[in-house]
């Protein structure tokens, strides 16, 4: 009745070739060109042998390169504090305080800012936060100031609320996925057992949805960190982070092995911080019923 | 158990509550005295659980008074009252250890750190699960959850214990361990149980008085034996255990006797004590299965007697139940006989004489 252990084992192998095939293709081989390049030799448009490590030799000593990666992980930092901060109490909302019919309408209205382009609402915001824009028009106008604020002017500031609004909903929803599953009647035993809502809160509520808290968190930091469009379009250039100084040794310099270690060091930077982040959690990952 | 001097540690006024249209308490009156183990019964959506959950003070009531040792709790938030609960699903908080758990609402304790420890680990003792302190608390079996919330709850001393099902996700042999438990915790304890079940039996054995609730109303509020033995109504009567009732026709009425004329079992005699108030029903007589006995060969009925013919056996092991037709009638009555060594179990169809009591009769009408 059971197949024997290598017709298992072949069978297995047939069901799950697509997905290696595909992994193997469009994961593992871009990064596995992208980490060579980057210990060969540049020249323009091209790469050559012999291997060397002069790429992050270099990357280690030019202040230009730390410089750039300090402010891409400061400015990710703060566009995840943002849009996380700003994120859970939209979602604890949904969750507690909409009608259970209405739930999924709530979250289909949150992700209405993606049926824009993102170019157009990063044009949005310069129209916001520019010179005489809509928010200078605002403060002016209400007396707050004398002189225009001009966001857009701070380089780092305005991407910082262009990225936090841009991700707003993919903190939302893990945020709220993990409140939806905290038992409620946990809540009424916080307060039976004599705390407030706001203690029960804090001492239960709080802790129970750290797991939806870590994934927005992921979810947020890790795509910010290269973020290449933002600077791009609402400083038109003048604050580049990371991801633009990869551009401009990719495709203006010519210099692939030179952008592939930037790439490299960057990707490694980031894993590092995502899983000492996740070590730090991990005593609210872990399972339970 | 207590006794009927107890003072009184929950007072109910007339309590009303309306989910919009929805009455769902109408008019609950009663008191539960103090030390007392009181048990709420009734069929699900009776309104059992949503009269627990207003004394607790999650639910607020729309009209009427509640008391709670002498105190209106009217402005009183849950966090404040002298109830604790044990909630149906446990509600163990999933995040922390057996320890935090139990001391979760000693947060605000003076008491020093290793003093609040010592009564945890002498919570954990009261319930059985001494040493279980340092395991994750989603690691637990459902009835150690249970012990855990028992702990939790009665580690802050609470003037009342309020148990919401507590035993319904538990099999049937963890059950009737528990049952045995709790009233031997409560006895040890001494403060006020409530429980919500829904299972009579459960009831019985547990409680020292009981609240019968059917939609909303409380319908009888007496001890086990009186809601068994004398209960006031036929839905009473149906709900706790099994009762057989049998049409009759109310003859006369003097004084504390009412005569009437049972179907089947023919003139009798019933004290006015089992012949509860008219509610203008069509009368009849109710009869318990275990008042009703088989007679073997020359057996003489100490009382009454009645023939019958079996219509069905039922056997149980340590029982057997017997459909009775009584006496060339369509009354049919259920009768349960303990099976002893020497009286064989009868069959389909045989002709029998059936013992009763005068006394075992109550009168619905």
């Amino acid at each position: 009745m059971a197949a024997t252990p290598s017709s298992e084992v072949r069978s297995g192998l047939k069901l799950i070739s697509p997905p290696v095939f595909y992994a193997i293709l469009m994961l593992a081989a871009p990064l596995a060109t992208v980490l060579i390049y980057s210990v060969m030799t540049g020249e323009k448009g091209a790469v050559s042998l012999p291997l060397t490590l002069d790429n992050y030799y270099e990357l280690f000593t030019k202040p230009i390169y730390r410089a750039l990666m300090w402010r891409s992980l400061m400015v990710s930092f703060f566009v995840t504090l943002a849009t996380v901060l700003l994120a859970y109490p939209v979602a604890y909302f949904v969750s507690f305080h909409v009608n259970p019919s209405r739930k999924s309408l709530w979250l289909f209205l949150i992700t209405i800012p993606f049926w824009t382009s993102y170019i157009i609402r990063v044009s949005l915001w310069r129209t916001i936060l520019g010179y005489d824009g809509i928010l200078d028009s605002v403060v002016m106008g209400l007396g707050l100031s004398d002189t225009q604020p001009n966001i857009l002017s701070n380089g780092v500031l305005s991407i910082i609320i262009t990225l936090a609004h841009a991700y707003a909903p993919f903190a939302v929803l893990p945020i709220f996925v993990s409140l939806e599953k905290v038992d409620r009647s946990l809540l009424e035993a916080g307060q039976d057992l004599g705390e407030s809502r706001w203690m029960t809160f804090l001492r239960v509520t709080l802790p129970l949805s750290l797991p939806g808290v870590i994934a927005a968190v992921l979810i947020v930091f890790i795509p910010t960190v290269g973020d290449y469009v933002t600077p791009e379009l609402i400083g038109g250039g003048r604050t580049p982070m990371i991801a633009n100084l990869m551009e401009t040794q990719m495709l203006k310099q010519r210099d692939q092995a030179m952008g592939s270690a930037i790439a490299v060091a960057a990707m490694t930077i980031v894993a590092l911080i995502s899983i000492a982040f996740v070590l730090w959690n991990r005593r609210f990952l872990g399972g339970r019923k | 158990m207590t006794s009927a001097d107890q003072p009184t540690m929950i007072e109910f006024k007339d309590v009303h509550k309306y989910y919009g249209d929805y009455h769902a308490l109408r008019g609950i009156n009663g008191t539960i005295k103090a030390g007392e183990f009181f048990s709420l019964l009734g069929p699900s959506g009776c309104g059992k659980t949503t009269l627990l959950r207003t004394i607790a003070g999650f639910e607020d009531i729309s009209s009427g008074v509640i008391m709670i040792d002498g105190k209106d709790m009217a402005r009183v938030a849950a966090n404040t009252r002298p109830t604790n609960m044990v909630f149906q699903s446990y509600a163990i908080f999933p995040h922390m250890s057996v320890a935090e758990n139990v001391g979760f609402g000693l947060r605000k304790d003076p008491r020093s750190k290793d003093e609040k420890a010592a009564a945890v680990a002498e919570a954990l003792e009261m319930v059985g699960l001494k040493g279980y302190g340092k395991r994750a608390a989603h690691a637990l079996s459902g009835g150690q959850r249970q012990r855990v919330a028992l702990a939790r709850a009665l580690i802050l001393k609470p003037k009342v214990l309020l148990l919401d099902e507590p035993l319904s996700a538990l099999d049937k042999k963890m059950r009737e361990h528990m049952q045995v438990e709790l009233i031997k915790l409560q006895r040890q304890v001494g403060i006020t149980f409530i429980l919500v079940t829904h299972d009579q039996e459960e009831a019985l054995v547990m409680s020292d008085r009981i609240a019968v609730m059917f939609e909303g109303e409380i319908a009888q509020l007496a001890d086990p034996e009186t809601l068994y033995r004398r209960p006031n109504s036929k839905k009473v009567a149906d709900f706790i255990g099994t009762m057989n009732f049998i049409p009759a026709t109310v003859l006369s009425e003097a004084g504390d006797k009412v005569e009437v004329d049972a179907k089947g079992l023919g003139h009798v005699t019933i004290d006015a004590a089992m012949a509860p108030p008219a509610k203008g029903e069509s009368p009849v007589v109710g009869l318990r299965p275990e008042t009703l006995t088989l007679l073997y060969d020359d057996q003489k009925a100490a009382e009454r007697e009645t023939e019958g013919v079996i219509d069905e056996v039922i056997y149980f092991g340590d029982m057997t139940y017997y459909d009775v037709y009584l006496g060339g009638t369509d009354v049919e009555v259920r009768l349960s006989m303990r099976n002893v060594p020497g009286r064989p179990v009868l069959d389909v169809g045989t002709k029998v004489r059936v013992a009763w009591s005068p006394s075992a009769l109550v009168l619905f009408r």
